[in-house]
């Protein structure tokens, strides 16, 4: 199946389909897209850890979890022995600016939500092999943090040597990044424009969603009156449109996931009031490593962080940081990503995750939920991706030692029940790249 | 788990406070408690009272594991060291039960900028480097050090106990390095040794090549780094000969009551540049790929430099080559990102490489805030190969002996500065906890800003 074209692999699952479903009185012919991970300590993310726990995958989808699984009959099935070995759920990384070609940020204005980062998506970086060498599977390339409004961001499944569009998530929810602080009072200060403080920023994001409330009133009535179907209606003109309105009226329809790039606490209290002052929802906040201080209000308003390990003290606003954020954020009732921003940590989100343990005394599912289920739910694909539950894309991570360590890392990693890469294989241990191509 | 630490350390850091970190209100309790501590203080660096750490595994990285073993230390020093069973204990130490617990020599960081940098973005706050040329032997990281700077019980916390503090590598030739404990009273105190090394940069990222041919400036290339290094030891070589001269004549008119010659004038440059152009002092030779190493390297035996080496992350293909030096190699760091065609493990197991080939290997953080995470990297090294007991070499005996300071650290050895690490595990661990640091035998108080910031808000 490995060497299988795309096209052809399609055909295959669509003949099974049809002859499982003419030949379910007789045994089923054995289905050479069935994988049966075997042996393994199977750490599910969501519901416990099976000591020595079998995975079906039919069709790249999770087809059981279990002590045992029922295997289909036939010689076909793919077995993958993991005894010893530990299988997770694929990472996720719910902060990345990887594979954007250096267009993190388009920072000539302080708002640019009609950007999109899919636009600059650079589906050949090696950085997506590095990364999912590291066990990743999914991540959120998001717009840098420059502007206080940025761009769309686009999320990517790390099927290194698959194609752009293979790589794409199907259908994952959108997301738009905001940022606060320091970045863009920097990039615009810097230049005698507004944002130089903060108070410029937030006037700045003020301005912007005040504008974009007006073209959605203007839109609405528009689309009103046609509604209305009366005489007035085929006289109705449609507004002028405008892609970075149009943007900003999605977030407030709430049809756009806002994702907030913010340090420090009073930041953060700011955006949630200006949330309710607009009436839309945040979703996460990124970094965030002041969340300790007001977890009470993030857990309230049901606001996610992504955040770092233990990184701190390279600006100012990230000099109150402390390793137990993640830890006292999450028992006071947040969700946790840890997050890699990085091209570096996305390699080794498994460590980062680790230190939750350490600092603070998360449990081992606690810590893994941080770089997975938790990262899903802030990407807005929990229900596809993030744990090993029947039903969700077989995006897998065998690993050759206990991966909430420094010293497991990744054997093989499997998206959509494929095998992606292989750490025994020569060369890169890619399945699909091929050095050269 | 049984052992005393969760009650003794907290005790340990509320008794013998003698690093203060940050001024902070003061609750009265511990007011008072500082206020006796005046009138029984002694002065810092002098340990009290022995201190014996027993039924602890003991990680002694020069002879092997002990299970269940016994530290002793005194007036700074480790005094015994072995099986819990075989070592006498003073009758007037105070013992403390380690059960459960590892204990291992204090870490050593082969290079960071601890001192040198609070907040990265603010640069009143960085003394990084001197960019305004890229030959500066005179600047002395020594100089610039910070003992206060609120990273360094942050690192210390950790287990890290000793440290080089290098200048930032923009230049060819920085300055030189300081070798520092991660506790004292002083600068003076901390800073163990100066101007031990110096580096010696050769990557090309110190080409002053930025913004086009018209921003250029001398040297925008490695021909002229390359000239300009040798132009700066000849200079230094001819200085040396002026002393010489100058010190035979000086003899001479002492010696014959003749009038005193001119001293030449004093070239600080090449003043920095002599005990290395002697073989006095070891340069530290970064280059990554292998173009540039051999460049360097023979650069540096040009001039008989007696130099370690440094990072070498692209240089895989000539590991041979590396070994055939016969010199150390502080390694890394090994997160550098590997180059695009490379596989995505070249760099993580570049150590395991290295040591394959008999080179003895040492690690850096490269850092300043992250310096606590030192033992990870080493950790991660084992999971490309590298033995585990190489990897504890790595930041302790081995950077004890590049440093030219195995004599008093990098192991639990008798004689050895008593710099002792408590943990509850595996120091090369993430999820281990360090619970107690010993400093020349006095407990380390086991807080920072972080843990202030922590217990106020948790």
């Amino acid at each position: 199946m490995r060497f299988m074209s795309k096209k052809k692999y399609a055909l295959l699952c669509l003949c099974l389909t049809i002859t499982t479903a003419l030949s379910s009185a007789q045994s089923a012919p054995a289905a050479s897209n069935d994988i049966i991970i075997r042996n393994a300590i199977v750490m599910t993310a969501t519901r416990g850890t099976i000591p020595n726990g079998s995975v079906w995958i039919h069709d790249g989808k999770i087809q059981a979890v279990g002590e045992t699984v029922n295997a289909p009959p036939g010689p076909k099935v793919t077995f993958i022995d993991a005894a010893g070995k530990y299988l997770t759920p694929g990472i996720i990384d719910s902060h990345s600016h990887i594979a954007l070609n250096d267009d993190v940020n388009e920072a000539t204005s302080p708002v640019t939500p009609q950007m999109m980062m899919k636009d600059a998506f650079d589906y050949q970086d090696k950085a997506i092999y590095r990364a999912l060498a590291g066990g990743v599977t999914t991540s959120l390339l998001l717009h840098g943090s420059a502007n206080m409004i940025g761009g769309q961001a686009v999320v990517i499944k790390h099927k290194y040597g698959a194609t752009r569009d293979e790589m794409l998530f199907p259908n994952a929810p959108r997301s738009i990044k905001f940022a606060s602080g320091e970045n863009p009072k920097r990039v615009y200060g810097g230049r005698d424009q507004l944002p130089s403080t903060r108070m410029g920023n937030f006037a700045v994001q003020r301005q912007a969603l005040v504008e974009a409330q007006d073209y959605m009133r203007e839109w609405d009535s528009y689309h009103e009156k046609v509604k209305r179907n009366d005489k007035d209606s085929k006289d109705a003109t449609p507004p002028k449109r405008d892609l970075k309105l149009e943007a900003l009226a999605d977030v407030l329809r709430g049809k756009l996931m806002v994702q907030i790039h913010i340090y420090r606490a009073d930041e953060m209290l700011t955006e949630i009031a200006m949330a309710k002052e607009f009436g839309y929802k945040i979703r996460a906040f990124h970094h965030a490593l002041e969340a300790y201080k007001v977890a009470d209000q993030l857990a309230a308003n049901n606001i996610a962080i992504a955040t770092f390990s233990d990184w701190w003290g390279y600006k100012q606003e990230a000099w109150d940081a402390i390793p137990w954020n993640a830890v006292i954020a999450m028992r006071k009732g947040v969700r946790v990503a840890i997050k890699s921003d990085s091209e570096d940590f996305n390699r080794r989100l498994n460590q980062e995750a680790a230190k939750a343990i350490r600092y603070g005394g998360a449990t081992e599912e606690e810590a893994l939920k941080m770089i997975t289920i938790n990262p899903a739910w802030i990407v807005g694909v929990d229900d596809r991706v993030g744990s090993i539950e029947v039903g969700k894309d077989a995006d897998l991570v065998i690993w050759d030692g206990y991966p909430l360590s420094n010293d497991g890392v990744p054997e093989k990693v499997l998206i959509d029940g494929e095998i992606y890469f292989d750490r025994q294989q020569q060369g890169l241990g890619t399945t699909h790249y091929k050095e050269g191509e | 788990m049984k052992n005393q630490f969760s009650v003794l350390g907290s005790q340990f850091s509320a008794i013998k406070s003698v690093w203060s970190g940050r001024p902070r209100p003061l609750p009265l309790i511990l007011i008072l408690v500082l206020l006796l501590l005046l009138i029984l203080s002694t002065p810092a660096f002098t340990q009290s009272q022995p201190i014996a750490l027993k039924n602890a595994k003991l990680l002694t990285v020069t002879h092997g594991v002990i299970e269940n073993g016994t530290v002793v230390m005194q007036g700074g020093k480790i005094t015994a060291v072995g099986a819990a069973a075989s070592v006498t204990i003073p009758a007037n130490a105070q013992q403390i039960d380690a059960t459960g617990m590892t204990i291992y020599p204090g870490l050593i960081d082969s290079e960071t900028a601890l001192g040198l940098t609070e907040i990265g973005a603010e640069n009143m706050t960085n003394d990084l480097v001197e960019m305004s040329d890229e030959i500066m032997p005179h600047m002395h990281t020594a100089e610039a050090f910070h003992a206060e700077s609120a990273l360094i019980p942050v690192a210390r916390i950790n287990g890290i106990t000793n440290a080089i503090v290098a200048p930032a590598s923009s230049d060819t030739l920085p300055g030189q390095d300081s070798f520092i404990q991660l506790a004292g009273s002083n600068a003076t105190e901390m800073l163990l040794l100066r101007d031990n090394a110096m580096p010696l940069n050769f990557t090309g990222d110190e080409r002053r090549n930025r913004g086009g041919f018209e921003k250029q400036k001398f040297p925008a290339t490695r021909m002229g780094l390359a000239a300009q290094l040798r132009q700066a030891f000849i200079d230094a070589q001819d200085y040396k000969a002026k002393l010489t001269d100058y010190g035979r004549k000086k003899a001479d008119a002492a010696q014959n009551k003749k009038p005193e010659p001119l001293a030449p004038k004093r070239d600080l440059k090449s003043e920095a540049l002599l005990p290395y152009l002697e073989g006095k002092k070891t340069i530290v030779l970064a280059a990554e790929s292998p173009s540039d190493l051999q460049t360097a390297v023979s650069l540096a035996n040009e001039f008989k430099l007696k130099f370690v080496l440094n990072h070498i992350a692209h240089s895989q293909p000539v590991l041979d080559y590396v070994a055939s030096l016969k010199v150390p190699v502080i390694v890394g760091p090994i997160y550098e990102a590997p180059k695009d065609d490379e596989r995505y493990d070249a760099v993580y197991s570049l150590p395991a490489q290295l040591h394959k080939r008999g080179v003895k290997i040492v690690f850096a953080s490269y850092d300043a805030h992250n310096v606590r995470n030192l033992p990870y990297q080493a950790g991660f090294a084992t999971a490309f190969g590298l033995p585990y007991d190489e990897a504890l070499k790595a930041i302790t005996l081995n950077a004890a002996e590049i440093w030219g300071v195995a004599d008093q650290l990098g192991s639990l050895d008798i004689g050895k500065t008593a710099n002792v690490v408590v943990a509850n595990g595996d120091p090369l661990d993430v999820k281990t906890d360090v619970k107690q640091v010993f400093i020349q035998g006095q407990s380390v108080p086991m807080t920072d800003r972080q843990t202030v910031l922590r217990d106020e808000y948790k």
